[in-house]
């Protein structure tokens, strides 16, 4: 399932969010575009969910049957979600003999690799400005790391 | 939608990517998600309209009898 949330680099073609129907619009479009099968739900204009599940711009969390959070990532790699759930409803359904499996937490970092020229298409799509503003973005990122 | 609302959803839906950078929004998302609920814990419950036929689901109902992935976007 997917879950659209607001645009993190608006252009020219694909504006910010003004208006709920403007919302629709974007998501449909995207839909189209990127050829999302999985169902799409549109979180509301302020971003009530997005706000409650932590506002990063693509990322993914796994729910357990019930309602108990399994997994968070604040990127989304479906390499890594595919093989947690592999091993998470391995470890949930095979435990020994006698024994009640009991869920424990781990915080855990991973590399990923920026696709650049795809993610710089992507911004292009949204508009000229979109890329504009990255740009300027990453000057502001590296004088923070400056500093 | 109340006054309140507004400024909410103007903020939240920010026209600048470079602007909402300079004010410090991506740190503070950031935050906001380290200060979201955790493994183990319940997850927040909402009902959301789906795209395609306006059906308005409950985000229990899908993770009811098999767990449920959630993967949050936009374009970029």
């Amino acid at each position: 399932m997917f879950i659209y949330t607001r645009e993190a680099h608006p252009g020219e073609t694909v504006p910010h969010h003004h208006s709920f129907e403007r919302k629709l619009a974007s998501a449909k479009l995207l839909a189209e575009e990127a050829g999302i099968g999985r169902d799409i739900l549109v979180d509301n204009l302020d971003g009530t969910v997005h706000r409650a599940y932590g506002l990063m711009p693509n990322m993914t969390w796994v729910i357990a049957r019930g309602g108990r959070i399994a997994y968070k990532a604040n990127w989304t790699s479906a390499a890594n979600v595919e093989a947690f759930l592999i091993r998470f409803l391995d470890a949930r359904g095979k435990h020994p003999p006698g024994t009640t499996p009991v869920m424990y937490e781990t915080q855990q970092a991973e590399f990923r690799y920026p696709d650049r020229e795809r993610f710089m298409q992507h911004l292009l799509r949204n508009g000229p400005r979109a890329v504009a503003e990255f740009e300027k973005a990453q000057k502001l990122w590296a004088q923070r790391g400056a500093t | 939608m109340g006054e309140a609302n507004r400024d909410a959803g103007a903020t939240y839906n920010y026209p600048h990517f470079d602007d909402y950078v300079a004010n410090g929004g991506d740190m503070a998302d950031e935050a906001t998600f380290w200060a979201s609920p955790r493994a183990g814990q319940r997850a927040p419950e909402f009902v959301l309209p789906r795209l395609d036929d306006g059906a308005h689901v409950r985000l229990s109902d899908l993770w009811r009898s098999k767990p449920l992935v959630m993967e949050f976007g936009s374009f970029t």
